[in-house]
């Protein structure tokens, strides 16, 4: 029961945070509902006993994708205003769109739910269950070919965002520190031995 | 299961509470007159001279992306801690791959100067 | 350890990945050669490993997740060897242009190891990580040219566009692990041969997996990515991008909706016919008004998809060798094809234009010779194998009882010669635009002449590769 009405709670706010990503016109606002959206989701998962997808959504998602988005965001420098002129002129083509989908979706599920299978509830699991060693005991085991390409896969998004943003600038000067505290005064001072000069003459 | 996330039921009531009650008083107990040039934002008495945004350097982005990366790691390696009685040696063994296969590509950007910040 | 053996080529790969990464960040600037000959072994080694482990049925491995059959390994010893035309082709190019870095080949890589793991794939997950490991790779080299701004804008379009299309491919698959309760190719397969299993959320999913599938290949209207990205990239990484991974998409389309969702032919028949149409409508009407060689290649990539889907819509056996022949063939022309691209360009002057083709002969009889067995060949003249090809495909749809779809299989395909054919009147009967006499190094010409050649050699005994595709497929 209690289980029930956080659902519909916590669905609410993941439904408000998501149309917030999609309307609000700075896009740091827009970041920030994304957040909402994801610890709602995180929530919503804990409601079904996914407890370790929970955390990691929150962990990876909220900890470090954020960030990242909210780098890009920074970086690109958008003139929001420039962005959104073309809205109002395509605005009528996305509500045909948008409409053609909605009865789309409607004559499918309307005219067709008759025998309409409804999935079973997820049962929900003891005090002592614990999600993260269910999910440990098959992912290295049964699912382990899909787990070491998952690891070539971050091998290759390392490689990638190497290649894409590394780039040593020609004529960028630095300062080796290293370098400069290692130095002795013989690489530094050479003592040049210079005669007299004898001819000069009076 | 549920019953032992309580304890964040009961602290996400109380923060949403004491945020829209903080929220409330300082609306209700502010005083003074609140116009649209008081409101704005200034730098050190004149108008801001850029804006907020500024562009970062890519580097950041590429600190973040490989942060992410080792944080996916990490992310992997928890439920394989959790479970490692079960797993077994298999579980070890496919571990040390998954790590291996990582330490090529920590490897890989050491030498490629990607965490030397020049 | 058996489970190992049978991955023998996908386990070799990681480590040969990993030696060509490790020996690269190395390398002085002007041994970068080496990097080179080290990932044109590599794909020997795979292919040593992929036919020394040919398996003799369909064997699965890593509980079910990893299937080999002798038809996979078929098209993965197919992908080593258009890589290696890929990697040859591009060497000289890519040292002309300044990008001849190890990432090229070690990210070409990557994406081989897509590949292959996209053709092994037995279950859902392992194909969408196969999916993204291609996905991920081309998107990095797109944009792998980092000097030049179009380069990066179609490499922005492709991966924005690549993200939603994989999101809706996993929104699909969702929906069928909703129905199903499982992941395992077999058992969905089994799952959707019991009578009424077949419900309105399995279509739902099925309807999104078809649009992720549609998009991977570039059928219409998925297919807004595929000029830009062409035109945009590099020559080299055009001629990848447009090469070898269309055995991915075939593998995608076969996994999935042959293997796994065969039951359900009758509800994906129709969305496919539809793309297969439209497919060849635009790709070989817009292909005609196109002045950019790569923008024209890539009209006539989306018009080849169409007659590759043919096969499928036929969803007969005869269909699926057909739809694999043609893919096989379609990899190793559109390798020629831009083969010849980069063959025409030279320091500071890529060839991107129709008009650098103009006069060809005169510059170089044979080189304008081979071109025109590609163009023939694309255009399905006979005896090239391109001819071949289409007869198989439309054959299939015939014997399925799809007249209507034969008819205008044929018809756009004479609309489509055209565009060919205007290429080799260039080639043969107007004046050259520069007369600078071609330069390449012997290998590149050694090779490229075998791979047209190869097209023509196939067109005159189509029965080996057509018997290899009867005996491994189906």
């Amino acid at each position: 029961m209690i289980a029930t009405l956080l659902f519909y709670a916590f669905a609410a706010v993941l439904t408000v945070a998501a149309l917030g990503v999609v309307t609000s016109k700075n896009p740091v606002h827009a970041a920030f509902f994304l957040v909402l959206a994801f610890f709602q989701s995180a929530l919503l998962w804990l409601l079904i006993d996914a407890e370790f997808l929970a955390i990691v959504l929150v962990l990876v998602y909220v900890g470090a994708v954020m960030v990242l988005f909210l780098f890009v965001v920074m970086m690109l420098d958008i003139n929001v205003e420039q962005l959104r002129q073309g809205y109002t002129r395509y605005l009528p083509l996305g509500v045909v769109v948008a409409g053609v989908v909605i009865l789309e979706i409607v004559h499918v599920i309307w005219y067709r739910s008759q025998g309409l299978p409804i999935l079973s509830v997820p049962t929900s699991h003891g005090p002592d269950y614990s999600n993260t060693k269910e999910l440990g005991a098959v992912l290295y085991t049964e699912h382990v070919f899909a787990f070491e390409i998952a690891a070539v896969l971050l091998l290759l998004a390392i490689v990638a965002a190497i290649t894409l943003t590394m780039r040593k600038r020609p004529g960028l000067k630095v300062q080796n520190i290293a370098e400069q505290v290692a130095v002795r005064s013989a690489d530094r001072i050479r003592v040049v031995k210079v005669d007299a000069v004898t001819d000069a003459k009076d | 299961m549920l019953a032992n996330y309580a304890p964040i039921l009961i602290f996400l009531v109380v923060a949403t509470g004491l945020g829209l009650v903080l929220l409330a008083l300082g609306f209700a107990l502010g005083g003074g007159q609140k116009d649209a040039e008081k409101l704005s934002p200034y730098e050190c008495g004149f108008e801001a001279f850029e804006d907020t945004r500024m562009r970062f350097d890519v580097r950041y982005y590429l600190v973040a992306i490989l942060f992410i990366i080792f944080d996916l790691e990490i992310a992997f390696l928890f439920p394989w801690a959790v479970s490692l009685d079960t797993i077994g040696l298999f579980g070890l063994v496919a571990m040390g791959i998954f790590l291996a296969v990582l330490i090529v590509g920590f490897i890989y950007e050491w030498r490629k100067g990607a965490l030397e910040w020049d | 350890m058996i489970d190992l053996q049978l991955a023998a080529a996908e386990v070799f790969m990681v480590c040969a990945i990993c030696v060509v990464l490790l020996v690269d960040v190395w390398l002085p600037d002007e041994r970068r050669l080496l990097t080179f000959r080290l990932a044109l072994l590599s794909l020997v080694g795979a292919a040593v490993c992929s036919a020394y482990y040919l398996p003799n049925g369909s064997v699965t491995a890593f509980s079910e997740s990893f299937v080999t059959d002798p038809a996979s390994a078929v098209m993965k010893i197919f992908a080593y060897l258009i890589v290696g035309l890929v990697f040859i082709y591009s060497r000289d190019f890519l040292m002309r242009a300044g990008l001849f870095k190890g990432e090229f080949f070690i990210l070409a890589l990557f994406a081989l190891l897509g590949i292959m793991v996209m053709l092994s794939a037995h279950s859902m997950l392992t194909m969408y990580l196969g999916l993204e490991l291609l996905a991920l790779s081309q998107y990095a080299l797109v944009a792998f040219d980092r000097d030049s701004p179009i380069a990066a804008e179609s490499a922005m379009k492709y991966f924005v566009l690549g993200a939603i299309a994989s999101g809706t491919l996993l929104y699909g698959i969702s929906f069928i692990y909703g129905v199903t309760g499982t992941i395992q190719l077999g058992a969905i397969a089994a799952h959707f041969s019991q009578p009424g299993a077949i419900t309105v959320p399995a279509l739902l999913g099925l309807a999104f997996i078809i649009v992720g599938v549609a998009f991977k290949f570039g059928a219409v209207p998925f297919h807004m990515w595929l000029p830009d990205v062409y035109q945009g990239s590099s020559t080299p990484v055009t001629l990848f991008i447009g090469s070898v991974p269309k055995i991915a998409a075939f593998a995608l389309a076969w996994r999935i909706l042959s293997e796994s969702l065969g039951d359900m032919h009758g509800s994906w028949q129709t969305m496919l016919a539809v793309l297969c149409v439209l497919s060849l409508v635009i790709g070989n009407i817009v292909a005609i008004a196109q002045s950019n060689i790569k923008r024209m290649l890539a009209y006539s990539t989306i018009s080849h998809v169409g007659f590759i889907f043919m096969g499928f819509i036929a969803g007969t056996e005869d269909g699926l060798q057909a739809a694999m022949f043609y893919t096989l063939v379609y990899t190793l022309m559109a390798a020629a094809a831009f083969g010849m691209v980069i063959l025409l360009s030279r320091s500071g002057f890529d060839a991107e234009n129709l008009d650098d083709f103009k006069g060809l002969n005169a510059r170089s009889p044979w080189f304008a010779f081979v071109m025109l067995m590609v163009m023939f060949s694309m255009a399905g003249v006979p005896p090239f194998v391109g001819f071949y090809a289409k007869l198989v495909v439309l054959g299939s749809v015939l014997d399925a009882g799809l007249i209507w779809l034969a008819i205008t299989g044929v018809l756009l395909a004479v609309i489509g010669a055209f565009y060919y054919l205007r290429v080799v009147w260039f080639m043969y009967f107007v004046d050259p635009v520069d007369d600078s006499p071609l330069d390449a190094a012997l290998d590149f010409r050694v090779v490229i002449s075998a791979n047209g050649l190869g097209l023509l050699a196939l067109g005159l005994f189509p029965g080996v590769l057509l018997d290899l595709c009867a005996r491994v497929i189906g």
